[in-house]
Parts: structure tokens; C-alpha cells; sequence
């Protein structure tokens, strides 16, 4: 679009009326979210303050002494501002210096990985290391203005133990990602691939299966879960396994809810790739396995990492599944939330909530930011066309 | 490909659908025609229970489950057709109020009560999404190469935020006097209570199912503008045709699959409309059908679930979505049929 | 400052699990406990797990899991924790197992009241109280010279006169958002009118005189509450209390801790409780009781039970309840009631007391009816007397498909 002809130029009202809505747009899709980052830093009485002045300046946190001076923001805004530049600009090509080829998965998981523990240190032990003493020295301009807690993240990831729930969403996501994508794409490969009547009808069940509501089919599933052990020891013997609270009885069927998406996005993956591709491979004497493995597989990255990043925001963001059929111990951050919403709840576990469910949205916010790119560039390679 | 590669390639992915899926769908499918239940007996039960210092014993006849002798309840399992579904309906009421003329009588029942929320929630929201999501994508690709990044960015948050969370987050800024409903108070000078009655949740459930959508549709309209024919385009132009006629026959004609790919899957997922209903507690004023599956099957205290007419109202949301899928399917049944042959 | 809390978050943490060994015993088999989420069981739990090898689920899904964890066989679960409501389906099922030989055994500091005897076997050991009851905010009824409400209609005279003297919009708070809490509000009302829910034979007797007096004292509450009502819950009213904005509220007794909470109150000292109000003259309080406790399955060896039990045992002692005197109203010995228990106390020894909660199959049935049908009545949608048939017709299908009605 760079070359616009002159026809192809637009009016001043047409590009300020788009930018226009462009911020409108911005606005509401990040203010719900900006919002409950703001409640979760504040005390109870704060954050649930109704007028919002009171909620972002935080009267009763500062009456508390935790606070951020003149100073702090001005410090942490500039290193905010060179820490997000950093990512998008030199990070990208820090990890490709590294990793290349079917890696850079990995190499962008690292490199996320890591960045998002830099960036907890230098927020919340080097800035505050340094500015506290000149906060001190500084007299007014080191008085704090704008009240702001980590209590409700201590008590969370500390008292609660919520890095617990954090690992096991990791595994369970982990688990539905690998193995969704590993059924998947050779089925969405066979589907496409295959112009029988017979696929299409697999196609179209899939997507009647895809419409069954969820919470029947969990409520099927709890009593043969629970009493498996029971049903399968004539077959297993004493080695038949309960699967209530199995993180892996979860993946299961985390990704069998999920294949019909996958299925269906990979195919129309798959049929934009050129069938001349395998058929010369076939011609050359591979069976379709391996010109499946020598052919597809290096140039079917892009749609797999979207499809990719499609299930692990269903493994992730699952509640209903997962609330029920797992036992506390392997509990996953989602249903975990839940559990400061019973009946006994007060505004400090409220809050605590939201501070949950903020570490909760910190991790999507990593995966987007990464894979921003491969999200488009794999979707304008074909992964969906209907 | 033959038949036999063509099994060994889908196997996996078909094992795990019909282990988990289609058995459990065969199963609902029959529960629906059966009513099970526990062979109940009258016994006189003696029970105490504390007050504060003191006990209060009462004696009571109570219907319990017979247990037989391994201690397990007793049940029978009985066919009764199309009783459950009879239940849910409640065909009779609905007739005597068309008969009357007094058709709001019909949305006293639950099943219809629902049928009519789900499928206004699901047709209202589905052009929306469509339009919003390709104004986004109009406007992303029309701005500056350097915003691009960090705009889409922030567009897409909406969509990856967790449902439970991103409902929540919308049910804080405006329950009681949260600070948006304070703001809109202030304007208006009224009181105003957006939870107090249906319409105003209804309002906020479509709002937050576009905003939580719309980026989806959003960024597969995106990557469907990087492709379009420049060619076309330019030769568009030099016909004289007008930005909206160029829009109108080159744009969105070759968006089409896309769009249908996001109806489809829009109206999928919106026929199951279910987390909107739990996050902005709406039970009171409007409910939806995979909500009224979900509290029959929740059992009460006394561990009691309406597992038939769960079944029965399973089985009927399905048909409903079939119903709605055949349009767009039809297209993707001739695009098969085009590519085949 | 953050790294400094940090820090000690840490040292606190370190000290919760090592620095307590209060258990008068090595506990050596694996006991597990699924219960509610709530602080009390927290507490418990707590207690439990420091004669070791003990695994603690506080599960918002427990009335889900329950019944069918304490069903397979081995049952997955040791322990459990019931309350009168829950209680049920574990009984019915027979899962859960006589405790007499145990209570004689390792019991012998219960008090004889946390025995839920069910026919005369004890079937679970209560270890709190709870239940609805009337908190005010004292200094608002003294300043403009109202007394302590005793019946409905106090409370609504109450409500009025605030509401008229424009201190505040909505005096009332209700616990009456649709589904189960609002169903607990007509399982209240309607007793408390001297109706009954049933007949004999398991029929439903709600359409009567006394279910159109308990509606319409149900309604009458409307005009002094916030008009969001229905989607407000025991936490929303206790925010409500908390920000000011409510006076008066028939609230759960284990709510009244959080009215004196310096982080989230601002009304510290301010609200008092009393007996849940009458809605007839010379009736019981308008409330429920309801009572908390342990169960143990019936789906283990004999040993674990024994193991499971002494466990239980460590977990409801003396000791424990010193430490977490304000966490409920406990049944324990030493508990010291302070003048946040004076309005649970005051309901449950009032004289004709309220019943315990009726949980039985039936009423579960009528609880989930009157959850779904009452919204529509206070919405407007509905008179009173088409409510009531809507419940009888909704719990009579309800009530043939679970088999106790013909």
C-alpha cells in the first residue's frame, strides 16, 4: 500500500474519521481490562470506590503509606516506555539470532519467558531498591501521590500458593497444545487432501459435535471419572487409575473438545499449500506419510502456530472442564479464581481475586505480544478460507 | 489418496471426538427418551440437630432412597418417550396462550424464555461482530505502518482474555454505582440501575459479546485484506469506481469465505451462550438455553438433578444450532463439490 | 519497603507450616478432607493438617463432588464436610458411616449438642452455627430514635423512616439474588407466616393463604432496597453495610466479622446485631438454622475411619478455637461468643425457636422451584397468585421425576 496512487489517496475526513474510531476502538477494548489492573493494586475500599478518582489516587491505600512519589512514576514510566520499545524492536531479532528453523518456537517461548523475569526484577526489586533511599532525600517530590498495594499479589502467589495452579495450567495447556496439534494436523492434512464425501461428512459432524453445550458433556463425564478405578479394574487390574484430578484424563479431553476448530482450520490450511507439493514427493516414491513429513511439515509452521494459538487459549482460558473434573491439587488458575468467589467472600478476597485474575492475564499478554506476527502472517497464509 | 491412508491420517483426531464426544452425545441422546430414579420409601427419621447450647430433636416422615444390601441405591430406569421434552416445552400452555392471544404468557416458560434470548442474542450479535470486527480491520489496515503493531496489539486483548474474567471486568464497571453507571448518573442526573431490569443486561451481554468477539473476526479479516487483488484494485479505480463501490465489489466479495467462516463459527458459539448469563447474573431477567441445561443438571442440596430434561433440552439447543448452520453450510457443501470435481 | 514485605510474607509462610506442631499425634495414614472454601473450614483444615499426611480440597464444586467422590469405592475422599443441607444425598446414599464406637473412642470432649444424631446414630459432629439473622446500624437507628426491630414490619417501618429523612436511598439490604439465595428468603418467610411447604404425601402445599402473605412481605422489602436486588448476594449486602449505603439487612451471622474489618469497613463498631425478625406476631424468628460439621465415608477400612476420625478430632479441639474465636459461632468448647455472635445466639435459643433448615429430598426439589420462579414475581411479570402455581407445577414435574410423587 506504500505506492498509493493518486485515485488510491484518501480525503482529511476519511483518514480522521478512521483514526478516530481507531482510538475509539483502543479505548473500549483495553479500558475493562486497564481497569481491574488498576483495582487490583489498591486497598478494598479503593478499589471498589465509585468514583473512579478515587480509585486510580487510592485515598485509603496512601492513608496506609504505600504509595508511588512523583519520582517513582516519572522513573518507572521512562523505563516502561524503553522496556516495551526493547521488545518490539531488538527482541525479535535477539531470538532469531538464536534460534531458527521449527526452534523459534521455543527460542520466542524462552526469550518471553525470560524477558517477563527481567521485568519483574527490575520492577519490583531494582526500582524500588534504588528509589526508595532517594524517595527519602527527596522531600516532596519523594512524598507519595499515588496509592498502590502489592499486598493482594503477596497474599495470592505467597499465602495462597497460587503458583501452584499457575504450573498446573502451564501442563495442562502444554499437554492440549502438543497433542491438539499432533492429531490435528495429520487429520486436517488427511481431510484436506482427501475429496471424498466422505470428509466432508467428518467435517460437518465435527462441527455438530463442536455444537454439543459443554456442560453436558462435563456432567457426563464426572461419575466415569470419578469411579474409573472401579469400572477398569476388571480390564487394568490394581493398576486402573482414577482419573478425577488427572491433569492428563483433562488434556484428553480438552483437545477432543477442541479437535473439530483444529480440524477444521488446518484443512483450509492445508488445501491452500499446493497438492503438487506431495504429488511430485509421491511421484519420487514417497509413501504419504513421508511426503507428509519431507514436504508438508517444513512449510506447515505458520498455520500450525496459529491454530496452535487458538488451543492454548482454550486450554488456558477453560472453566468449565477443568473446575469440575480436577481435585485442588491440580487445580488450574481459572477454576482456582472461583474459589474467592464462594459464599463466604469478602472485599479483600474480591480484590484478591482481581489480582489473580490479572497474573492470569499477564501470560496472554506475553503470548500476543510474541506472536502478534504469526498470528496474521499465518492467517494470510490460508489458514482460514471458510 | 485411498481410503486406508486417508483412516490412518484422521484415526487419532476421530478416536478422541467419538470417545469423548459422540458416545457421551449417544448417551444424552438416550437419557432424554428415559427417566431414572431411585426406588423411594415413607420412614419415620429421628434427627437432632444444635441450636446453640441445646439440641432439637424432631421426628419426622421423610421419602428416602432404598439401598440394597452391597449399600448401593436401588434405581429403575423407565422409557417414557417424549415426556421430558413434553416437560420442557410445555406445549399445552403454549397453546392455550396462542389461543388466547396472550403470547407473553409464552415467555414465562422457561425453555421458551431461553429460546427467545438465544436466538436474539445470537442474531443480534452476529452482524454486529461482522461489521465491527471489519470496520477494525478497514481502519488497522488504513493507519500507519508504524501504529500497526501496537494496535493490533491492544485489539486483540479483548479476545484473549479469559470469558470469567472479561465479563467480570464488565460487570465491575457498572454493577451498584460502579464508576461507569456513577459517570452515566452524573450525566443524566437520574438514578439509573443497569441490572434492575432485562433490557439494560440484555444491552450490556451484546456489548460484551462483540467486544469479547469482534477481534477475532477482527484479525481473520485482517490477514484476509493482506491478499486482496492490488491489480483488481487499481483497475477498480481507474474504472472511476468509488471507494464504497470498490469496497462493495472487490473487498468483500473476497472476504467472503472469511466472513462465513465467522458466521459460522459465531453462531456456534453463540447458540451455547452460557458465561454472559453466570458473570453478569442475569438468571432473574434473562436466561439461555446451555444456562438452563446447566442448572438442571446442578444438583440442589439434596443432591437431586433433572438429568432427563437436561438431556431433553441438550438435545433441542443441538437441533436449534443445525437449524441455524445450514445456511452458511450449504455453501461450504458446493465449494466441496466445486473443488472435487 | 516491597522487598522488606516480601520478605517477611515469605518468613510468615515458612512459619505456618513448620513452627506449628500442635497435633497431639503423629498421624501416619493419608487422610483427605474435600469440604466448602469458607474461612471456618479453613481454620479446621488448618488444624487437621498439623498432625500430618493430611490433603485438604476446599472445593467451590463440592455439592457437585460429593456425593459421587464419596460413592466410588475406595471412596476418594476420607472426610468430609457437611452441612445440615449437604448432608442429605450422603445420607441417602449411605456413604457415610455411624460415628458412635469413634465419638466413644477419641470424642470425649465433644459437647453433646455437635452430635447429629439421625435416628439415634451419630452421623456427623457439627462444629458451628449459622443462620440468618438482623443486623442494624446502631447508630443510625439511635440518632433518629428507632428501636431494635422485632418483626417485618419494624423493619419496613424502620426502612421508612430512614429512607424518608434522605440519610439514605436504599436502607435495606436483601440477600435476594435469584436462585438459591432467594428461594432461602421464601424458606424463611414462609414458615415464619405458619405455612407449610408440603402435605402428607409429598404434594406441595405452598398455594395458600400464608404463601400470599409470605410474598407479599417479601415484596414490601422492594421499596427500600437497591432496585439491582436480584442479583444481590450475601457479599453485596455485606459491601453495601460496608460502604454505607445500607442500614438494616437479615444477614448470615458469619458475615458480621467482616462489618468490623478495618481494611474494607467504614463502619467499624457501628452495626449491631439482633434476632432475625418475626413475621408474625408471637411466631419464631423468620430464619433457619443451620450447623456445620464432619462426616466420615463409609467406603474405607476400618482404620482409616479410625485415623481419618482422630485426625477430625485434632482439627475441632480447644485449641483451635482460641485461635480462631471470630471465624464463625462455634460449637466447640471454649468458644467465647462476643457481641458479634449476640444476634445468632439471641435466634437460636428465641422461644418458639426456628427450625433447622428442612433438608430433605423434597425440599431440595422446592428450594430449586421457588429459586426459579419467585424472580419472576418480584420483577413484576407475575401476581402472586400465578407464582404460586408456577411452583407447585414446577416442583410436582420436578418432584415425578425424581420419584417422590406418583
Amino acid at each position: 500500500m506504500s505506492t498509493t496512487s493518486k485515485a488510491m489517496r484518501q480525503s482529511f475526513g476519511l483518514r480522521f474519521s478512521s483514526a478516530a474510531f481507531l482510538v475509539f476502538w483502543c479505548i473500549i477494548a483495553a479500558f475493562p481490562i486497564f481497569w481491574i489492573a488498576v483495582m487490583s493494586i489498591k486497598a478494598p475500599r479503593d478499589a471498589f470506590a465509585d468514583n473512579p478518582w478515587d480509585v486510580i489516587v487510592g485515598p485509603a491505600t496512601l492513608a496506609r503509606g504505600e504509595g508511588l512519589s512523583v519520582l517513582d512514576i516519572a522513573v518507572g514510566l521512562v523505563v516502561l516506555y524503553f522496556a516495551i520499545r526493547w521488545m518490539f524492536t531488538r527482541l525479535p531479532g535477539l531470538i532469531r539470532q538464536y534460534a531458527n528453523g521449527p526452534f523459534i518456537i521455543l527460542g520466542w517461548l524462552a526469550g518471553a519467558v525470560l524477558y517477563a523475569l527481567a521485568f519483574l526484577l527490575v520492577f519490583f526489586v531494582v526500582l524500588p531498591l534504588v528509589l526508595g533511599p532517594l524517595n527519602s532525600v527527596l522531600g516532596p517530590l519523594g512524598e507519595p501521590i499515588l496509592g498502590l498495594t502489592t499486598q493482594h499479589y503477596v497474599a495470592v502467589w505467597g499465602e495462597n500458593e497460587f503458583y501452584r495452579n499457575f504450573l498446573n495450567s502451564m501442563l495442562v495447556t502444554a499437554g492440549v497444545v502438543t497433542i491438539s496439534l499432533t492429531v490435528g494436523t495429520l487429520a486436517g492434512y488427511g481431510l484436506a487432501r482427501s475429496g471424498s464425501d466422505l470428509a466432508f461428512w467428518l467435517l460437518i459432524l465435527a462441527l455438530i459435535f463442536r455444537a454439543l453445550p459443554h456442560s453436558v458433556l462435563v456432567a457426563g463425564y464426572l461419575p466415569w471419572f470419578i469411579n474409573s478405578a472401579e469400572i477398569l479394574r476388571p480390564i487394568f487390574g490394581e493398576l486402573s487409575p482414577t482419573l478425577y484430578g488427572q491433569p492428563w484424563a483433562v488434556i484428553a479431553v480438552l483437545v477432543a473438545i477442541n479437535q473439530p476448530f483444529t480440524i477444521w482450520m488446518l484443512r483450509s490450511f492445508f488445501q491452500n499449500i499446493p497438492a503438487e507439493l506431495d504429488e511430485a514427493a509421491r511421484v519420487d516414491g514417497c509413501s504419504h506419510f513421508q511426503a507428509f513429513r519431507r514436504v508438508i511439515m517444513p512449510v506447515m509452521w505458520p498455520g500450525v502456530i496459529t491454530t496452535g494459538l487458538f488451543s492454548f487459549l482454550l486450554g488456558y482460558n477453560d472453566f468449565l472442564v477443568t473446575a469440575l473434573l480436577l481435585d485442588a491439587q491440580n487445580q488450574t488458575m481459572v477454576p482456582a479464581i472461583a474459589g474467592y468467589f464462594n459464599r463466604e467472600t469478602t472485599t479483600t478476597d474480591q480484590v484478591e481475586a482481581v489480582a489473580a485474575a490479572v497474573s492470569i492475564t499477564a501470560p496472554l499478554f506475553l503470548l500476543v505480544m510474541v506472536f502478534q506476527r504469526q498470528i496474521v502472517s499465518g492467517l494470510t497464509a490460508g489458514a482460514v478460507k471458510g | 489418496m485411498n481410503f486406508k491412508t486417508f483412516f490412518a491420517f484422521v484415526a487419532p483426531s476421530l478416536f478422541m471426538m467419538i470417545l469423548f464426544i459422540a458416545l457421551p452425545l449417544v448417551s444424552v441422546f438416550i437419557q432424554s427418551f428415559q427417566i431414572t430414579q431411585p426406588v423411594m420409601q415413607n420412614i419415620e427419621v429421628e434427627t437432632c440437630t444444635p441450636g446453640f447450647l441445646t439440641q432439637t430433636c424432631t421426628t419426622e416422615m421423610k421419602t428416602v432412597p432404598t439401598l440394597d444390601e452391597d449399600g448401593k441405591t436401588i434405581t429403575t430406569t423407565e422409557w417414557v418417550g417424549l415426556q421430558s421434552y413434553r416437560n420442557l416445552l410445555q406445549m399445552d400452555k403454549v397453546w392455550a396462550a396462542v389461543s388466547s392471544g396472550n403470547f407473553a404468557e409464552i415467555l414465562q416458560i422457561d425453555f421458551w424464555k431461553a429460546l427467545r434470548f438465544t436466538l436474539m442474542f445470537t442474531l443480534v450479535t452476529l452482524p454486529l461482530v461482522i461489521i465491527v470486527g471489519l470496520l477494525i480491520a478497514l481502519t488497522v489496515n488504513n493507519a500507519a505502518k508504524s501504529v500497526r503493531g501496537p494496535v493490533i496489539f491492544v485489539s486483540l486483548l479483548p479476545f484473549i482474555i479469559t470469558p470469567v474474567i472479561g465479563s467480570l471486568s464488565i460487570y465491575w464497571l457498572f454493577v451498584g454505582d460502579g464508576i461507569l453507571t456513577a459517570m452515566m448518573e452524573r450525566w443524566s442526573g437520574t438514578n439509573i440501575s443497569m441490572f434492575a431490569q432485562a433490557w439494560t443486561i440484555e444491552l450490556l451481554m451484546y456489548f460484551y459479546r462483540v467486544w469479547h468477539v469482534a477481534p477475532f473476526a477482527f484479525v481473520i479479516f485482517y490477514a484476509g485484506l493482506q491478499t486482496v487483488n492490488m491489480d483488481t484494485l487499481e483497475s477498480a479505480v481507474i474504472d472511476g469506481a468509488s471507494r464504497w463501490e470498490r469496497l462493495r465489489h472487490v473487498v468483500i466479495p473476497h472476504l467472503m469465505p472469511l466472513i462465513i467462516f465467522i458466521a459460522l463459527i459465531h453462531l456456534m458459539d453463540c447458540y451455547r451462550v452460557f458465561e454472559e448469563i453466570v458473570g453478569f447474573r442475569s438468571q432473574a431477567h434473562v436466561i439461555s438455553l446451555q444456562w438452563l441445561t446447566f442448572d438442571f443438571l446442578t444438583p440442589d442440596d439434596a443432591g437431586n438433578r433433572a438429568i432427563a430434561r437436561a438431556s431433553a433440552s441438550a438435545m433441542l439447543t443441538m437441533i436449534g444450532i443445525v437449524f441455524l448452520l445450514i445456511l452458511p453450510l450449504r455453501r461450504t457443501w458446493r465449494d466441496h463439490k466445486g473443488s472435487a470435481h | 519497603m516491597m522487598l522488606k514485605k516480601l520478605a517477611l510474607a515469605g518468613v510468615v509462610s515458612l512459619m505456618g507450616t513448620t513452627a506449628w506442631s500442635a497435633c497431639a499425634f503423629e498421624n501416619e495414614t493419608e487422610v483427605k478432607i474435600l469440604s466448602a472454601g469458607f474461612e471456618a473450614w479453613k481454620a479446621v483444615t488448618d488444624a487437621m493438617a498439623e498432625c500430618g499426611n493430611v490433603q485438604a480440597e476446599l472445593d467451590q464444586e463440592f455439592r457437585t463432588k460429593q456425593p459421587a467422590a464419596f460413592e466410588a469405592n475406595p471412596s476418594l475422599y476420607h472426610l468430609g464436610g457437611v452441612s445440615n443441607g449437604t448432608i442429605t444425598p450422603l445420607l441417602n446414599a449411605g456413604t457415610i458411616r455411624p460415628l458412635d464406637d469413634l465419638v466413644e473412642k477419641y470424642g470425649q470432649h465433644l459437647q453433646p449438642n455437635q452430635l447429629i444424631r439421625i435416628d439415634g446414630k451419630i452421623m456427623a459432629v457439627a462444629m458451628m452455627v449459622n443462620t440468618q439473622h438482623l443486623m442494624y446500624r446502631a447508630d443510625v437507628f439511635e440518632e433518629m430514635g428507632i428501636e431494635t426491630p422485632k418483626t417485618w414490619e419494624d423493619v419496613y417501618a424502620a426502612a421508612a423512616k430512614i429512607k424518608e429523612s434522605g440519610k439514605m436511598d436504599t436502607p435495606l439490604g436483601a440477600t435476594m439474588k435469584s436462585g438459591w439465595n432467594l428461594a432461602q428468603e421464601m424458606v424463611n418467610m414462609l414458615p415464619g407466616h405458619g405455612g407449610n411447604f408440603f402435605n402428607e404425601d409429598n404434594t406441595p402445599a405452598v398455594n395458600s393463604a400464608e404463601g400470599e402473605a409470605a410474598l407479599a412481605t417479601l415484596k414490601a422489602a422492594l421499596e427500600y432496597t437497591d432496585p439491582e436486588v436480584l442479583v444481590s448476594d450475601s457479599t453485596y449486602v455485606q459491601q453495601q453495610f460496608q460502604q454505607e449505603k445500607i442500614a438494616i439487612a437479615n444477614l448470615w451471622a458469619s458475615r458480621a466479622g467482616a462489618m468490623n474489618d478495618e481494611a474494607e469497613s467504614a463502619v467499624v463498631g457501628k452495626v449491631k446485631m439482633a434476632a432475625a425478625p418475626m413475621a408474625m406476631d408471637g411466631g419464631a424468628p423468620a430464619t433457619t438454622l443451620w450447623w456445620d460439621g464432619i462426616v466420615v465415608a463409609s467406603n474405607i477400612s476400618d482404620e482409616e475411619a479410625d485415623a481419618a476420625f482422630r485426625v477430625a478430632m485434632e482439627g475441632l479441639d480447644e485449641e483451635m478455637v482460641k485461635a480462631n474465636n471470630e471465624a464463625a459461632i462455634w460449637l466447640v468448647k471454649g468458644y467465647e461468643p462476643g457481641p458479634l455472635a449476640e444476634g445468632a445466639i439471641a435466634t437460636a435459643t428465641a422461644n418458639p425457636a426456628p427450625p433447622a433448615y428442612p433438608s430433605t429430598t423434597r425440599m431440595g426439589l422446592m428450594h430449586t422451584a421457588l429459586g426459579n420462579e419467585l424472580p419472576a414475581f418480584l420483577t413484576g411479570s407475575r401476581d402472586a397468585a400465578a407464582t404460586l402455581v408456577a411452583i407447585e407445577e414446577a416442583y410436582t414435574t420436578a418432584a415425578k421425576e425424581a420419584g417422590i410423587l406418583e
